[in-house]
């Protein structure tokens, strides 16, 4: 590996060592407290034993997938349970990684298919090209990437760096365990910043980053495991309906200026609810735009709902609300009659008239923004 | 714990604003660091476009806290920052072997900086909750550690999602700001 620090020379004999002791000290956090000089005994006290000093010992090379060309690999449900996944030097190949995981790095890829379950952290691409994938995670990143079609779950805004030809579409997929694995990576199917990408490096006159045709069939971009492989097992479906994370138009152009908010305040069936009320306003015609799942305090509830704020404070304290822009014409009186005839005992918040119903979702969903940037 | 204790700790410091700078690669784990220096959720943090910055105040005693972004892109910004640091925090992903070099090399530079110089200078070793996490020590060995010479340093291994470490090395930066700049 050699040196990392190429440009300094090596120096003569160190006066200190590193280290990653912590040397005892006697600060206490009273006011009267002075700053008593600590004695440097860092070397005589046994290192601090953290929790990673004390786990079993891992071979890396377990959670990665290095240099391989032309094969179908991967990881099947419950075999990689949280943990770090790395994939680096592959060509041609088709990549399923059917479990939740903590981060997943990819790295000097080319021409390959990859299925990522839900991932806690970050998923960062760098110079991949030719890369057809969909993913679900609290990050998106990449870096010096060319050519990358994605179908994108992501809880924050997607930056791209040095990027271009990066296509994006709404995550679009099933397996039976992957509601679960979205649970155990703590991320919400209604967060979903698909559309909104930002680019580190945008160039005057070209764009790096575009959205997919919203008609775009998913299999055939991110085919399903060959049924001779190990995956074979895994029922997997691409379909629009059956999607685990509902699919929104996101920053498509809308094609009325008729929006309605819909809101379910947290209970227990409240996901089940919120996907009933998708599917039947889908099925009369009109369009999901985009989805929150976000904690409202009740000072929020104030000025997000302004005079219709009555009554609301006490519905927020068991838990997040789950808010959803449905678009189309009429849509406003079609969901009060939804709401009616679906939901009349549940706690819901439904947008009154077209005519003040643009102002509810633009008071949500910047207050939902602005609640879950920094 | 974290920015509120060492607000405390400050007030039998000469100084009366301290100002800790946290660089480091981008996904290193900044910002998380900063947001579990708050005592805030680090559940959902979404990468940062500028910067982020914590101030708290205490008995006339001022604490800011800066995170700069680290994308390639956006590195030359971090000189308007050096200006007046008391300690700097380097956040390494000691997870990412591919970007070691990298990392090295940024850090490398940021060394020989004048408005950096004699600044005392925390490591933070990220990341040690995942597997192929390389421990504090190589990183040390790695980076060449021993080779500075001209500031006062310290390595720490962390966890910023679960807070393990990082304490312990806040305690460090506790006790390094107290010693007077040239």
């Amino acid at each position: 590996m050699g040196c990392w620090f190429s440009k300094k020379s090596k120096r003569k004999s160190p006066e200190k060592e590193p280290t990653t002791t912590v040397e005892e000290n006697t600060i206490t956090s009273s006011s009267n407290a002075n700053n008593i000089a600590l004695s440097s005994n860092a070397t005589e006290d046994p290192p601090k034993q953290y929790s990673w000093d004390k786990r079993e010992k891992v071979d890396p090379k377990d959670f990665m997938l290095t240099g391989l060309k032309d094969a179908t690999v991967g990881r099947l449900p419950g075999k990689l349970n949280g943990q770090q996944f790395v994939i680096q030097d592959c060509e041609n190949c088709n990549i399923f990684v059917f479990d939740h995981s903590a981060t997943i790095t990819i790295d000097d890829c080319t021409n390959c298919c990859i299925v990522m379950g839900p991932v806690k952290g970050s998923v960062f691409f760098r110079d991949c090209k030719d890369i057809r994938c969909v993913v679900a995670c609290q990050q998106f990143r990449t870096r010096d990437c060319k050519k990358m079609e994605v179908f994108l779950c992501c809880a924050t805004q997607p930056i791209i760096e040095a990027s271009t030809g990066m296509k994006f579409g709404c995550f679009q997929y099933y397996y039976p365990e992957l509601a679960f694995h979205f649970k155990d990576a703590g991320l919400s199917i209604f967060n979903n910043n698909w559309s909104n990408v930002h680019d580190f490096t945008p160039v005057s006159g070209e764009t790096n980053w575009s959205l997919l045709p919203e008609d775009t069939v998913v299999l055939d971009h991110v085919p399903a495991p060959d049924p001779e492989s190990e995956f074979k097992s895994v029922r997997v479906s691409a379909e629009a309906s059956r999607s685990i994370v509902p699919m929104t138009k996101g920053g498509r152009r809308k094609d009325s200026d008729e929006s309605c908010l819909f809101l379910f305040f947290a209970g227990d069936y409240t996901t089940a609810n919120a996907r009933k009320l998708i599917d039947e306003a889908l099925g009369k015609g009109f369009v999901l735009v985009q989805t929150k799942e976000v904690s409202m305090r009740p000072e929020d509830i104030t000025r997000v709902f302004q005079n219709n704020a009555e009554g609301l404070q006490e519905w927020i304290t068991k838990g997040p609300v789950t808010a959803l822009e449905l678009n189309g014409d009429g849509v406003v009186e079609a969901c009060k009659a939804m709401s009616r005839d679906m939901f009349s005992g549940t706690k819901v918040f439904v947008s009154d008239n077209r005519n003040t119903s643009s102002r509810d979702v633009d008071n949500f969903f910047n207050f939902a923004d602005m609640q879950m940037g920094l | 714990m974290g920015l509120l204790s060492i607000l405390r700790r400050l007030k039998h410091s000469p100084d009366q604003e301290v100002r800790l700078l946290l660089l480091g690669l981008d996904n290193a784990g900044k910002t998380t660091l900063l947001k579990q220096l708050a005592s805030e959720d680090v559940s959902h943090i979404t990468p940062t476009q500028g910067f982020n910055i914590k101030s708290m105040q205490s008995q006339g005693f001022k604490l800011n806290v800066w995170d700069i972004g680290g994308q390639r892109k956006i590195r030359p910004y971090w000189r308007n920052y050096f200006e007046n640091t008391d300690v700097l925090i380097y956040v390494i992903d000691s997870s990412d072997r591919k970007r070691f070099e990298e990392t090295g090399q940024e850090l490398a530079e940021l060394m020989e900086e004048e408005k950096l110089s004699m600044v005392p200078l925390l490591i933070f070793a990220n990341k040690q909750d995942l597997m192929t996490a390389a421990p504090a020590s190589e990183l040390a060995e790695g980076l060449n550690l021993h080779t500075i010479r001209d500031r006062v340093w310290q390595i720490q291994a962390c966890s910023a999602i679960t807070a393990e470490g990082v304490q312990d090395g806040m305690t460090w930066v506790c006790k390094n700001i107290a010693v007077p700049k040239k």
